[in-house]
């Protein structure tokens, strides 16, 4: 990489930590380190609640989704604005006002200590687990441009982000989080500029390309319990999946609980409600012009510069037979799409089955290319994480691609340090302080956070280095979630029922739980569908107990 | 009881909850329009 990009790179680095430990002040009382003195305001909430929900994987593994799969992705968030209005009016104030630190906290509040243990248990495993894979995003570009072991560019995102959010708490998390996504969306709309300016065909050509091949299909009004991208999924399964992930998963409800009222936690979640849609469009939209781009410059066989070179010094001859057979059928294809940008209506739809043909051939000798890598290297390929930083690194000018590997690293940092954090203040909160010591001062509990959140930090770093391997980066983050999600979910709605009891409560929770591990293992229900299916069964098992069960007390408010 | 000040900035809080939710609205219908746009002219 230039010097001028690594200068970029490395000025964020110092800069995102010393602000961080700038920002420790106030930070001396377990209220300052967990809530920030309940001080924050609606913006600062608000950017930081979207800044932890776009990670490293939203800008390498949803780009590289844009290209290959178009904008039909975006469908999962339709009920984003939904959940968030819902929890506007039901979960924040309710957790705002009952003075917790964790949302599983309230739980013993309205229900008991089992119940509360056991969904911050879960929340730490399916939180601990999804920090790694969040954490091998960047670890892929860095390993990938630098030429490093996975396990040091893992190390090198990990260090500093373990050391600003050990000092400074959610404070320095939130603020931090505000400059991240700042840097995040300049990044973004750098690169669409850059797009822009250096594709050969005019936005209405490349648009025409792109619709081409259905990457422009944004919306799917058919209904399947086994399609995960659809209108359908999106708006129910995506509503339950974003009432959990915002109303119940620590790493979100941290956010709010350190605003300043209800009123401004409310603001800060419909920041998201207006605002997700839109940019997750434009993050698709870099993915789809990316791929307009690599119709008129040659891409590479394999994106993956690891499996490239594993597949050179192993089958050097055929591959490069292939490479050639690629570079053959790119001429052709290249000019298969100069010809529908240029094609009047009526030889339209000739020049686009030509394309369509062409396309085909290419994808089938990289389908070659791929499967070979994966003979070679024994790993699956998962290119698709490949595709952006190898176009970041060859085409953008130097600078902006500096630019766009610190967006990458300030993306990954923002939902790193707010998971390392959150995952501390449970450790503590709801087991250290709860079961262990319960009566030690302020200056021992934070002694404890700041040795909980670097334990945390080297246990993402172990998974980081392992996660990079199970699957498309995305995906596996939300499976991770869908799997605990739904449940966790009927229970803080259970306890929005007057009637429901602790033991429905626990008993419902893991009914709930077994029935989506077996939804999971044994049916081909998409994991949107997942969360639906796991919040009605605790909340259907969780009443039928409550009422069966007369001889508990009325809860406690 | 409710203190008269306490009841005065909750429903000023209620007035503009109720505003944001409209331009909410608003925008997310706009951005759902040009998707769908995009998909309507050049999706095939």
């Amino acid at each position: 990489m230039h010097p001028i990009n690594w200068a970029i790179v490395v000025a964020y680095l110092t800069y995102v930590v010393v602000d961080g430990i700038r920002k420790s002040k106030g930070t001396d009382t377990i209220a300052g380190y967990f809530a920030a003195n309940k001080s924050l305001s609606w913006w600062v909430v608000g950017l930081s609640v979207m800044a932890t929900q776009l990670s490293a994987v939203t800008m390498i593994g949803t780009t590289g989704q844009g290209a290959t799969d178009g904008l039909r992705f975006v469908q999962i968030y339709f009920g984003l604005p939904l959940a968030m209005v819902i929890l506007g009016v039901t979960i924040v104030p309710m957790l705002h006002g009952s003075g917790v630190f964790t949302a599983y906290e309230y739980l013993e509040q309205r229900f008991d200590a089992k119940t509360r243990s056991f969904t911050a248990f879960l929340f730490l495993i399916s939180r601990g687990m999804s920090v790694g894979t969040i954490m091998a995003a960047p670890g892929v570009v860095f390993s990938a441009v630098f030429g490093i072991p996975l396990v040091w560019a893992v190390t090198l995102i990990g260090v500093p982000t373990v050391i600003y959010t050990m000092v400074g708490g959610v404070q320095a998390v939130a603020w931090a989080d505000v400059k991240q996504m700042v840097l995040i969306v300049v990044a973004l709309f750098a690169i669409m500029a850059v797009l822009l300016v250096q594709m050969p065909v005019s936005p209405h050509d490349a648009l025409t390309i792109a619709g081409s091949t259905g990457r422009l299909q944004t919306f799917d009004f058919s209904f399947s319990f086994n399609e995960t991208y659809t209108f359908w999924s999106g708006l129910l399964g995506g509503t339950f999946l974003m009432l959990s992930y915002f109303g119940t998963d620590q790493s979100q409800v941290q956010r709010y609980l350190a605003a300043r009222s209800v009123g401004e936690a409310r603001s800060s979640l419909l920041m998201s409600a207006y605002w997700k849609i839109p940019l997750q469009a434009l993050v698709l939209l870099v993915g789809v012009g990316v791929f307009v781009y690599y119709q008129f410059v040659t891409p590479p066989l394999l994106f993956n510069p690891a499996h490239e070179e594993a597949v050179v010094a192993e089958r050097g001859a055929a591959y490069q037979a292939l490479q050639d057979e690629y570079a053959s059928a790119f001429t052709l294809r290249e000019s298969a799409a100069l010809e529908v940008a240029s094609a009047a209506d009526g030889g339209a739809d000739a020049a686009m089955e030509t394309f369509l043909a062409r396309e085909s051939d290419m994808q089938a000798i990289r389908g070659e290319a791929l499967a070979m890598a994966e003979e070679v290297t024994g790993e699956a390929s998962r290119d698709v994480n490949y595709i952006i930083p190898r176009f970041v690194l060859s085409e953008l000018p130097i600078g902006l691609a500096g630019l766009f590997i610190a967006g990458v690293i300030a993306a990954a940092m923002s939902s790193i340090s707010s998971e390392l954090n959150s995952l501390a203040t449970t450790s503590v909160i709801d087991f250290y302080r709860r079961w262990v010591r319960p009566d030690a001062d302020d200056a021992h509990y934070l002694r404890v956070s700041r040795g909980a959140t670097a334990l945390w930090g080297v246990f993402a770093c172990i998974v980081a280095v392992y996660a990079a391997t199970l699957g498309s980066l995305i995906e596996v983050v939300n499976r991770f979630g869908s799997f605990f999600y739904g449940s966790i979910l009927g229970v803080f709605l259970l306890a929005m029922i007057p009637r429901a009891r602790a033991n429905g409560a626990f008993t419902g929770l893991i009914v709930g739980m077994a029935v989506v591990g077996w939804v999971n293992f044994q049916t081909g229900v998409a994991y949107l569908w997942q969360n639906v299916i796991g919040a009605a069964v605790v909340l259907a098992v969780g009443m039928a107990v409550s009422v069966g069960d007369r001889r508990q007390p009325e809860p406690r408010s | 009881m409710t203190e008269p000040h306490d009841a005065a900035t909750s429903t000023a809080e209620d007035t503009r909850f109720q505003k944001t939710l409209t331009r909410v609205l608003i925008v997310q219908v706009v951005a759902l329009a040009l998707l769908g746009a995009l998909q309507a002219l050049y999706n095939r």
